[in-house]
């Protein structure tokens, strides 16, 4: 159950573009890349006419339909661990039976994923497994090539200013990036079109800023749109950017929260929590947790997880027309947004600097996370930041200097909850633990309510 | 380290036991050491700046308590191990610590590392992810800001004679732990493959200099040995990341193998590729550390657009050392939460196939706990290939 129409509606967007691949696959006139989210390479594939396959998408669409086991199964019988990543045994287990019958298997979710024209890896200073992923994959399609762009980014590092070294990351991603076009070019025989990639590159520049302002909206109390929408949401953001369709998405769910804001209409009917995503990646198999937390008055304003745009009005990156530059400078500001601030405050880093940053601005009451334990990516240094935000928000009340110089008593406790299980492996999650752990996160909240109150 | 000749493979096993004893006398005298994890630091680097490297390690029979706290238990469990005995001041003689790209582990935990430990000085070096022209020229600039962080941290400038200088050192040091895989050829093996694990990992805590004085004395001690501490078995390679800990190996031995070769982080992988001599250092160990050290993570292009020939190329070293120091089996030996490794388990057991050798593939979690499964798995597979 979503909280807008805008969220209602992304089911049947993901169901046409995953169709929409078995049907360019049949007619055969656009070549099919599989490839992954966040890589700022989607105004790249589009000027090239080159359909993305998200894999991890696909992954995703299994788990929530409950349907990975059989190909993390298969997975398994290969030699591959259950304690790798998930997403990439799911899609590894697909690829090898579908090439191993020639055909999707049987029942596959939405029809299958597609057999590609070639793989777009991408070596993160992130993510491991998308370095490993389609070469695994090689092994039952070795006329596949595959294409592996490297993305540095620099390290946090406290005596640090990132700037300092920036300038030969830049150079490293534009090399890399321009050798993804001619690798493009060479497998469409096609010539890029640098007007085009312009045009495409504005369009994406502008859906970044209308995010971030459609987003800032969730500020409003009660709040109108919470994660469990944003779950979904989250399609446009890392599967359609630089399209039309993902900028007029944003330009309807803004006037949706507008005007839900204008009617006070909240996520949940009596806001009683206002909880921050904090962390981790969703189960999608177990969406409707989201639910429950509003079942008890608890909403989610905010979330870490998959606003994976910045505004690029407060970036300080420099300005340049060549729009392959342009994206490795935007690659660069998105990564190191929060660098500045984690530099002012001692023992802060750029995660919990966007952690505080949240809690502030949409007046959070508590902090969920989750620990897929598939995924080192996205869950490691979970617990840490949370050790972080409890030097700040303390169990006891606490003195700050407040209006007109006096001083004030607050209460800054900030419960946080780490529920355990995976993105897609649903033999790690139970139902009623989870439940029960929510149940006396939110005796907690309501504790911490009566308190303030008081 | 001082030991006489003929028992210094005693002195190596007490420096063993208690790993780091060196190193507390160094920093008594006031020497500065910088620790490190994975294969992928420039050692040479460090050792130029004056300050001594050191390889931290886990301990298989350490519970790990207070790191659990710290860190999440998905991480590759040898580098929990090390990063809880590290938070439980074992290490409290380290002035820093360097971490590379060399896994997510290492990566995402960085933050957790450089604020939890009482260090001065931490570095991350990023390590580029495919072996390109690019890539080299990145990487280039990534040790030169390496170079300047080691500059500003010591207070003395590190001179391109500095690293010739030490580069040539580390090659020697390669040459001899080269010279110490000489032994392995014979059947049995002059030297056990406890010892020679025991023998790497004690220097890896060394200043280099008097690791090379180290395996003098140790190649002398084995040249002297008439017979091979082993009995003649089974030829056994073992295939994995770091192992720190002699456990496995002494495991194989005991039950009838003869561990003879390896590509492990701590051994092959690390030792075997030199550093060219002659061109500007920089980009010398550019190379080296790219292009040289053969690690999962760094992505490989298939270049012969058929998955023989991309496992051929990806694992050459494997193929070339179970030839050189004619193996009868290998052992793949995988950490549980380990992705580079995890994903390569299926194209590894093709390639072994490929060679024909046998090949068990094992994926533990770095505890002593787990000794008794991995027995009754090695028995079996030594009896079948024995």
């Amino acid at each position: 159950m979503t909280a807008t129409q805008a969220a209602a509606s992304i089911g049947p967007m993901v169901k046409e573009f995953i169709t929409g691949t078995l049907r360019a696959r049949a007619e055969g006139k656009q070549k099919i890349a599989y490839t992954f989210i966040v890589c700022h390479h989607e105004e790249i594939f589009r000027a090239m006419d080159v359909i993305p396959i998200w894999t991890e998408n696909f992954a995703g669409i299994c788990g929530a339909k409950r349907d990975a086991e059989r190909f993390l199964q298969k997975a398994e019988s290969l030699g591959l661990s259950r304690s790798l990543c998930t997403y990439a045994l799911c899609g590894i287990g697909f690829d090898q039976w579908r090439e191993e019958l020639g055909q999707m298997p049987p029942d596959a979710p939405w029809g299958g994923q597609a057999r590609p024209d070639f793989m777009i890896s991408s070596g993160q200073i992130l993510c491991d497994p998308r370095s490993k992923w389609y070469q695994a994959s090689q092994q039952f399609m070795p006329d596949v090539p595959i294409y592996n762009i490297d993305l540095p980014y620099p390290l946090f590092q406290r005596d640090r200013d990132h700037r300092d070294v920036w300038g030969y990351y830049h150079k490293y991603i534009v090399k890399q990036l321009r050798g993804l076009v001619a690798f493009l070019e060479e497998q469409t025989k096609k010539k890029m079109d640098y007007d085009r990639l312009r045009e495409l590159v504005n369009l994406s520049d502008r859906t970044w800023n209308l995010i971030e302002e459609t987003y800032d909206l969730r500020k409003a109390v009660p709040c109108p749109m919470g994660t469990g929408d944003a779950m979904n949401t989250m399609v446009p953001i890392n599967f359609m950017m630089a399209t039309q369709q993902a900028y007029d998405f944003f330009v309807n769910l803004k006037k949706e929260l507008e005007e839900k804001i204008a009617k006070k209409e909240g996520e949940v009917e009596n806001e009683k929590y206002r909880l921050m995503w904090g962390g981790g990646l969703p189960a999608w198999f177990a969406l409707t947790d989201f639910n429950y937390f509003n079942s008890k008055g608890a909403s989610f304003p905010v979330e870490t997880t998959y606003r994976m745009v910045a505004p690029l009005n407060q970036m300080d990156i420099p300005e340049t027309k060549d729009p392959i530059e342009h994206l490795a400078w935007r690659w660069l500001g998105y990564w190191t947004f929060w660098y500045d601030r984690a530099q002012k405050r001692p023992g802060s880093e750029p995660d919990v600097e966007r952690l505080i940053n949240r809690i502030e601005e949409y007046k959070i009451d508590g902090v969920v996370m989750h620990e897929a334990f598939s995924c080192r990516t996205w869950h490691v240094g979970l617990i840490w930041q949370l050790h972080q935000l409890s030097k700040i928000y303390k169990p006891i009340p606490v003195y700050v200097i407040g209006k007109e110089g006096k001083k004030e008593k607050i209460y800054r406790e900030l419960p946080s909850l780490i529920l355990e299980s995976d993105i897609i492996d649903i033999t790690s999650y139970s139902e009623v633990d989870t439940r029960n752990k929510i149940d006396a996160f939110i005796e907690t909240l309501e504790s911490n309510r009566l308190n303030k109150a008081a | 380290m001082s030991g006489k000749q003929d028992n210094i493979l005693n002195t190596v096993e007490k420096y063993y036991k208690d790993y780091g004893l060196r190193a507390k006398e160094l920093k008594k005298e006031g020497k500065k050491l910088i620790g490190y994890v994975c294969s992928f630091v420039p050692l040479e680097i460090i050792s130029a700046s004056g300050c001594i490297p050191f390889r931290v390690r886990g301990d298989i029979y350490e519970p790990i308590t207070k790191g659990d706290a710290l860190l999440e238990t998905i991480v590759c469990p040898y580098y929990r191990s090390v990063f809880d005995l590290a938070v439980k001041g074992k290490y409290e003689f380290l002035s820093g610590l360097v971490i590379p790209h060399g896994c997510d582990s290492m990566v995402r935990s960085y933050s957790t590392w450089s604020y939890s430990l009482p260090y001065s000085y931490f570095h991350f070096v990023n390590i580029p992810t495919v072996c390109a022209e690019s890539s080299s020229e990145f990487f280039q600039a990534e040790l030169d800001t390496f170079r300047k962080s080691l500059e500003k941290f010591t207070g003395k400038a590190i001179t391109d004679d500095d690293l010739a200088r030490t580069i040539q050192i580390y090659n020697e040091n390669r040459d001899k732990v080269k010279a110490l895989y000489e032994f392995r050829k014979a059947d049995p093996p002059l030297i056990s493959g406890a010892e020679l694990t025991m023998v790497l990992t004690v220097g890896s805590s060394l200043p280099i200099g008097e690791f090379n004085t180290l395996l003098d004395q140790v190649l002398a001690e084995i040249r002297k040995r008439g017979k091979s501490p082993l009995k003649k078995g089974p030829r056994i390679f073992i295939d994995g990341a770091c192992l720190d800990n002699i456990e496995l190996i002494k495991l194989v031995e005991e039950l009838g193998g003869n561990v003879v070769a390896d590509t492990i982080c701590n051994g092959a992988r690390d030792y075997f590729p030199k550093t060219d001599v002659g061109r500007d250092p920089i980009d010398a160990l550019a190379r080296r550390y790219l292009d040289k050290i053969n690690c999962p993570k760094t992505y490989r292009e298939n270049k012969t657009g058929t998955f023989e020939g991309d496992i051929a190329s990806r694992f050459w070293d494997i193929g070339a050392y179970a030839k050189e120091f004619k193996v009868d089996g290998a052992i793949l030996y995988v950490y549980k939460y380990c992705d580079p490794f995890g994903f390569e388990v299926p194209a590894r057991k093709a390639y072994y196939k490929s060679i024909n050798v046998p090949l068990l593939p094992l994926e533990d979690v770095y505890s002593a706990g787990t000794m008794s499964q991995l027995r009754t798995r090695i028995q079996a597979f030594l009896e079948m290939i024995g």
